[in-house]
C-alpha cells in the first residue's frame, strides 16, 4: 500500500484509486458534480479541484492519479475560492426552482451550494433559457436546470450502450437532448434521474408526488428477475413512492432496470385483491379459509408455487400441505418458457435475466420442479406479484393465495390475499446462489396477510356447527 | 532580414509542383538521408536543433518525440496540426499552398523517427483550396514513391491522409483535434493520459504544427547544430515565420532568425510602419490569446522567453497592430466574443465565465457599463485563469486582464461617459 | 428507406474507409461529402449518414451541431461568411457587414427572401494579411472593400 497526506492526515491507498475515494475513506469530503465512480472521468465541472504540493495549478481530484508521498490540501484558501467560483458560475443560469423541484432535499447542487458556495451572486445579465423537449414516458427533462455535468451522456453511452443522450451545439449554448423529442430507447432510463445531480432529469412517475425528506427508506432486493439487484423502497404513510438502486458492486453496481424500478407499482394497484373473496364476493378470513378447505378437500390437488415467493414461504408450503393436502403435486412456476434454472440466462448485456421472478434458484434448491403444464381437478395457486399464471382451464376448482387482480380472482373459487414482496421479510436466492433479504417496507394491503398467519388460521380445527356466523363473530 | 531564409523565397505559385521541390529545394533528399539513419539519431538531431513547436505552445519538438514509447500494442500516429485558427495567424496557409511537399517529407521523417506508418493532416475546414493542394501533392508523392509502401526502396511504409475540420478553433488544441479526427465533437480530453501514450485511436501519437514539421527536412539535411545557431537566443533554434497584420502598411508573412528582432523593428522596418502614419496604441503579439502590449513595450525582443518575461507570449507568432484609430474596448469585446463562441462548453468556468465576460464588456461598449464592472471582469477572468480543462480558458482570460489593466482609462471613459469617447 | 444521397457519396466513403481504423472516424468527411451535394443537412440526410456508418442518429447530430461549417439550416445560393475577427475588424470588416445588411435589408445570420444570399459573420479565416476577407461558399475573397465587394456581388447570378 502507498501513502499520501490529505489535510495533514496520512492515508493509505491502492494504486489506481481515485483521489476522491481516497479522501472519502478518512471522512474528507471533496465536492464534485461530473465525477461518478461507475463511469469515465471527465474532470469537467472543476468543483473537485484541490491543491497538490509541487504542482502550480489546482488539480482536479477526480482525474489526478494519487502518487506515493503526495501532499494534498482540500481546504486551502485557493481551493475554497475555486469552489465558490464554480458554484457562482453554475448558479448564474440555474433557475431558483427549489420550491417546485422534485430534487430538492437530495440535490447535489443545493447541498454543495450551501456548503461551498457564496450566499450571493454578482450576475446581472440575461439568463440563458432553453425549450424543453420530450424524452418519453420515463424521464422529464428540464434543460434550464442542467449544469452540463454530462453524467447522463456518459451513462447512455457507457452503461446503457445506446448513444442516444447527446450534447448539441457548443459553448454556452450546449443543450443536452435526445434530439427532436425522441423518447429514450433504453430499458434503463430511470437511472438518468439517479445520476443527474440536479433536477434537470427527473422521473415522471415520481413528479410532484412527495417531498424527498418525508420518505423513509427500506433496504431490500428487487424481485423483477433472478439477478437480485439491490434496491431501496421509499415510502411514507405506508405508500411506496419510488424505488432506487442500492450500490452493490458484485451484482448491479449502481443501476436498476426500468422493469425492476417500477415493479413496485402493482403493490398499490387499485385492482389488487385486498379482501378474502369467494368468487367475486368479499368475505372474512375464517369463512374464506373454510371455503378454501372445502373447495380443495378430498380432491386431487396441484399446488403451483410461485418462484416469486421467499425461501421461508416455500418451505412452509412444503411442510404445511404435506399434512393439510397429502398426495398433492407441487410445482414451481414463474416465467413462461423458463421452467428451470438451466433455462435461465442473461436477457441483455447489462442486468436483466430471462427468469422474471426473483427466487427460481431458491425453489429449485428446495426440491421444487418446474410446472409441466399438468393440472389436477383442483389447483391451489400460491404466488407473489410476478409469477405468471399458467393456463388453468383443465381444473374444476382453483383457489388462490397471494397477490391477484380482481379480474384474476373472479375466475377462482376462493382468493386469500397475501403479502407482496414489499410487504414481507424473507430470503431469496439469486441466480448465483446469493442469499439476500427482502425487507418489509409497508404493511400488507387491506386485509392481506402473511402466509404464516394464513397457515395458522388454516390449521385451526373448524368449530363443529359453528358455521359462518360464529366465525364472523370471532373475527369482530 | 534573416541571414538565410528557408521558406519565404519559395512562397509563390511556381513552387508548388513536385518538380520544383526536387529541383530547387533539395526535395526528398532529407528523407533519403533519414531513412538510412537510426530513428533515435533523428530524434536526437531534432533535440539538438532547439526546434520548438510553432503552433503556439513552443514545446521542444525533440523532447515531444522522445516521449513516444518504443513498443506499442496499438499503431502509432503522426498528426499534423494544420488547424491554424488562432486569430492573426496565417503562415501555415502559405506553407501548405506554396510548399506542400515540405510538410509531407517532414511527416515521413517524423514517422520513421517514432515508429509510425500512419500520418494525418488535420486541416481546418475553411482551407478548402489548401486541402485540395495537399491532396494533389500527396498524389504526386505516391506516384513517385515518396509515400506509400517501401519508400525509396527502404522497406519503410508511410501513408498520409488529409482530414478536414469543419469550423472549430478548439480543434487546434491537440486533444480536441484528436477527438475530431476520431469522428467526435472536438472537445479536449483530460490529461493524463497524454497523446504520446494514448492519442489518436488510443495509440501513441505525436501532434505537431505545420511549420514545426516542415523544419525537419532542413534539420536533417544540414544538421541540428546549424539550425540551433540560426536562432539568436539560447533555447530557440531556426527561423520563425511571423504573421503581421492590422494597422501596418505592409501586412504579410515575414521570416526572421528566431530572436533576432524587436517588436518595434517588426512593425516599422518589416511592416513599413503604422497605416496612415498614426500613433501606435496597442500590439497583440502572439495571436489574440496573448496579453496585449502597449506602445511602451515594443522594444522587447520578439521571441518566446523575452515575451514571457514581460508577461505575454509569442504563441503562434501572429502580431496584430492597433493604431489610435480603433477603440480598444470594442476590440476586447470582439476578442471575448470569439472565445465565448469557440468554447466547447465542457468545463464550468469557460462555458459560463466566457459568456459572462462577453456580456459585461458588450454592456460597457454600448454605454451601459457600471463602475463595479471592471473589478468584476478581473475577478471573473481570475476565476477562469488556470482553472479550466484546457488552455482556451486562459486564452480568454489573458486578454481581458491585460486590456482592462493596461487601458483602464479607456474603459473608465466608456463607463463614465456612457459611450466610446472616440465615437 | 430510400436513399437521398448519391452514389458519389457512398463511393467517396468507400474510398476513405481503409484510411481509418474505425468507421466513426469517417463522420466528419461524410458530413462534408453529403453537404457538397445537398448544401445543407436536414434531419433525413443526417439519418442516412448515420445509417451509412452504423451509428445512432443522435451521434450524427451531436457532431454536426458542434462545427460551424455544417449547415443545419438552409442557406442561400451564395453564402457570404465575412470575417469580423481582430485583424479584419481593424481593417473595416464591420462596415462590409453593415453594407450587406442595408443592401439586402436583412440582419447578419439571415437569408434574402429570394434565397440568393445568406450573410454570416465568421471567425478568423487565416487571411489576416489580406484583410478584410470573407468566404464565398467554398472560396476566399480577400483584400475587400465596399467597392470590390459590390463588384463581386454584381457578378453573382
Amino acid at each position: 500500500m502507498s501513502k499520501c497526506v490529505i489535510d495533514g492526515r496520512e492515508v493509505e491507498f491502492a494504486p489506481g484509486e481515485n483521489m476522491i475515494e481516497v479522501a472519502r475513506k478518512v471522512g474528507i469530503e471533496i465536492p464534485y458534480f461530473c465525477y461518478h465512480p461507475g463511469m469515465s472521468v471527465v474532470a469537467q465541472c472543476r468543483m473537485c479541484a484541490v491543491e497538490v504540493e509541487k504542482m502550480g495549478k489546482l488539480q482536479t481530484a477526480c482525474s489526478t492519479p494519487v502518487a506515493d508521498g503526495m501532499v494534498i490540501k482540500t481546504k486551502s484558501e485557493r481551493v475554497i475560492k475555486n469552489q465558490k467560483s464554480v458554484m457562482e458560475f453554475l448558479l448564474i443560469n440555474h433557475p431558483l426552482d427549489c420550491p417546485i423541484c422534485d430534487k430538492s432535499g437530495e440535490c447535489d447542487l443545493q447541498d454543495f451550494s450551501f456548503k461551498y458556495g457564496d450566499a450571493y451572486s454578482r450576475y446581472t445579465e440575461e439568463r440563458r433559457t432553453y425549450m424543453d423537449l420530450n424524452m418519453g414516458p420515463v424521464i422529464k427533462k428540464n434543460m434550464n436546470r442542467c449544469i452540463h455535468c454530462t453524467r447522463c451522456i456518459r451513462f447512455g453511452d457507457e452503461i446503457a450502450g445506446i448513444h442516444e443522450m447527446v450534447a448539441v451545439q457548443r459553448g454556452n449554448n450546449t443543450e443536452i437532448t435526445t434530439i427532436d423529442g425522441r423518447p429514450l430507447e433504453t430499458d434503463y432510463a430511470g437511472n438518468y434521474a439517479d445520476v443527474c445531480p440536479t433536477g434537470s432529469l427527473t422521473l415522471k412517475d415520481f413528479r410532484f408526488r412527495k417531498r424527498a425528506w418525508y420518505l423513509k427508506k427500506t433496504a431490500t432486493v428487487c424481485e423483477g428477475c433472478s439477478k437480485g439487484c439491490n434496491m431501496e423502497l421509499h415510502q411514507d404513510g405506508n405508500v411506496i413512492y419510488r424505488s432506487l438502486p442500492r450500490t452493490n458492486m458484485e451484482i448491479n453496481k449502481y443501476w436498476l432496470c426500468d422493469e425492476g424500478r417500477f415493479n413496485f407499482r402493482y403493490v398499490h394497484d387499485k385492482n389488487r385483491v385486498a379482501d378474502p373473496l369467494k368468487g367475486a364476493a368479499k368475505t372474512d378470513w375464517s369463512s374464506g379459509i373454510d371455503a378454501a378447505k372445502a373447495a380443495l378437500g378430498g380432491k386431487k390437488t396441484t399446488i403451483l408455487v410461485g418462484s416469486d415467493l421467499t425461501q421461508e414461504e416455500a418451505k412452509s408450503i412444503q411442510d404445511f400441505f404435506a399434512k393439510a393436502l397429502p398426495g398433492s403435486l407441487l410445482f414451481h412456476f414463474g416465467t413462461p418458457g423458463i421452467g428451470s434454472v438451466a433455462a435461465d440466462a442473461p436477457l441483455d448485456k447489462i442486468l436483466k435475466r430471462k427468469s422474471k421472478t426473483s427466487n427460481l434458484n431458491g425453489l429449485e434448491q428446495l426440491g421444487f420442479k418446474g410446472h409441466d403444464g399438468s393440472v389436477s381437478e383442483a389447483v391451489l395457486v400460491i404466488r407473489g406479484g410476478r409469477a405468471v399464471l399458467p393456463d388453468l382451464k383443465g381444473a374444476a376448482t382453483v383457489v388462490g393465495i397471494g397477490v391477484f387482480t380482481q379480474a384474476q380472482a373472479a375466475k377462482f373459487a376462493v382468493t386469500l390475499p397475501g403479502a407482496a414482496f414489499a410487504e414481507k421479510d424473507g430470503t431469496i436466492l439469486n441466480y448465483e446462489n446469493r442469499a439476500q433479504k427482502l425487507k418489509k417496507a409497508v404493511n400488507p394491503l387491506g386485509q392481506s396477510k402473511q402466509l404464516a398467519e394464513i397457515f395458522s388460521i388454516w390449521a385451526r380445527p373448524a368449530h363443529a356447527g359453528a358455521g359462518h356466523s360464529m366465525s364472523a363473530g370471532a373475527n369482530q | 532580414m534573416a541571414s538565410e531564409t528557408l521558406y519565404i523565397q519559395h512562397f509563390n505559385e511556381e513552387a508548388r509542383p513536385l518538380a520544383y521541390y526536387l529541383a530547387k529545394m533539395n526535395g526528398y533528399t532529407a528523407v533519403k538521408k533519414a531513412l538510412a539513419m537510426q530513428p533515435d539519431d533523428i530524434t536526437n538531431e531534432v533535440k539538438k536543433s532547439n526546434l520548438r513547436g510553432r503552433g503556439g505552445a513552443g514545446f521542444p519538438t525533440g523532447m515531444k518525440w522522445g516521449f513516444i514509447p518504443k513498443q506499442s500494442a496499438k499503431p502509432k500516429y503522426v498528426v499534423c496540426n494544420a488547424d491554424e485558427s488562432e486569430p492573426g495567424t496565417f503562415k501555415d496557409r502559405d506553407i501548405m499552398r506554396y510548399t506542400p511537399h515540405l510538410l509531407l517529407e517532414g511527416m515521413v521523417i517524423a514517422g520513421y523517427a517514432i515508429g509510425s506508418n500512419i500520418g494525418y493532416i488535420y486541416i481546418r475546414g475553411e482551407y478548402t483550396r489548401e486541402a485540395k493542394i495537399l491532396d494533389a501533392a500527396i498524389e504526386e508523392a505516391y506516384a513517385k514513391g515518396y509515400l506509400g509502401k517501401n519508400i525509396l526502396g527502404t522497406g519503410f511504409n508511410f501513408d498520409i491522409t488529409v482530414h478536414r475540420g469543419a469550423g472549430a478553433y478548439i480543434c487546434g488544441e491537440e486533444t480536441g483535434l484528436l477527438n475530431s479526427l476520431e469522428g467526435k465533437r472536438g472537445e479536449p480530453r483530460v490529461k493524463p493520459p497524454f497523446p504520446a501514450i494514448a492519442g489518436a485511436f488510443g495509440g501513441p501519437t505525436v501532434v505537431n504544427n505545420v511549420e514545426t514539421l516542415t523544419n525537419v527536412p532542413f534539420i536533417i539535411n544540414r544538421g541540428g547544430e546549424w539550425f540551433a545557431k540560426l536562432g539568436k537566443l539560447e533555447k530557440s533554434g531556426g527561423t520563425r515565420l511571423i504573421s503581421l497584420s492590422g494597422h501596418v502598411k505592409k501586412p504579410g508573412v515575414y521570416e526572421v532568425d528566431a530572436g533576432s528582432i524587436t517588436i518595434r523593428q517588426l512593425i516599422y522596418d518589416y511592416g513599413g510602419g503604422i497605416l496612415g502614419d498614426k500613433k501606435l496604441k496597442a500590439v497583440i503579439p502572439g495571436g489574440s490569446s496573448a496579453p496585449v502590449l502597449t506602445a511602451d513595450e515594443i522594444d522587447a525582443v520578439y521571441d518566446i522567453e523575452p515575451l514571457m518575461k514581460i508577461g505575454t507570449m509569442m504563441g503562434s507568432a501572429a502580431v496584430m497592430v492597433v493604431s489610435e484609430d480603433y477603440c480598444v474596448v470594442k476590440l476586447l469585446q470582439r476578442i471575448t466574443k470569439f472565445y465565448a463562441h469557440e468554447s466547447c462548453g465542457q468545463c464550468t468556468p469557460c462555458r459560463e465565465g466566457c459568456k459572462w465576460m462577453e456580456d459585461v464588456i458588450e454592456r460597457i461598449e454600448h454605454g451601459h457599463g457600471r463602475e463595479q464592472d471592471l473589478p468584476l471582469l478581473l475577478e471573473i477572468a481570475d476565476n477562469i485563469n488556470g482553472k479550466t480543462l484546457c488552455a482556451l480558458g486562459d486564452a480568454a482570460a489573458g486578454p481581458v486582464i491585460s486590456f482592462v489593466k493596461k487601458f483602464r482609462a479607456d474603459f473608465e471613459a466608456h463607463i463614465r461617459g456612457g459611450k466610446c469617447p472616440n465615437a | 428507406m430510400s436513399k437521398l444521397l448519391s452514389q458519389k457519396y457512398y463511393d467517396g466513403l468507400k474510398k476513405l474507409e481503409p484510411r481509418y481504423p474505425t468507421k466513426v472516424a469517417l463522420l466528419l468527411p461524410a458530413l462534408h461529402l453529403a453537404q457538397e451535394e445537398t448544401y445543407w443537412l436536414p434531419p433525413e440526410i443526417l439519418e442516412e449518414i448515420g445509417a451509412s456508418l452504423g451509428i445512432h442518429p443522435a451521434q450524427v447530430r451531436e457532431v454536426a451541431s458542434f462545427y460551424t461549417m455544417y449547415n443545419l439550416k438552409p442557406v442561400g445560393k451564395y453564402h457570404l461568411k465575412i470575417c469580423t475577427n481582430v485583424a479584419c475588424c481593424l481593417r473595416g470588416a464591420d462596415e462590409l457587414v453593415e453594407h450587406c445588411e442595408k443592401k439586402w435589408d436583412i440582419k447578419c445570420g439571415e437569408t434574402t427572401k429570394d434565397k440568393k444570399f445568406t450573410l454570416s459573420e465568421e471567425e478568423c479565416l487565416g487571411a489576416c494579411g489580406t484583410a478584410p476577407a470573407m468566404m464565398l461558399n467554398d472560396g476566399y475573397c480577400e483584400n475587400l472593400d465596399i467597392k470590390k465587394l459590390d463588384q463581386l456581388l454584381d457578378t453573382l447570378k
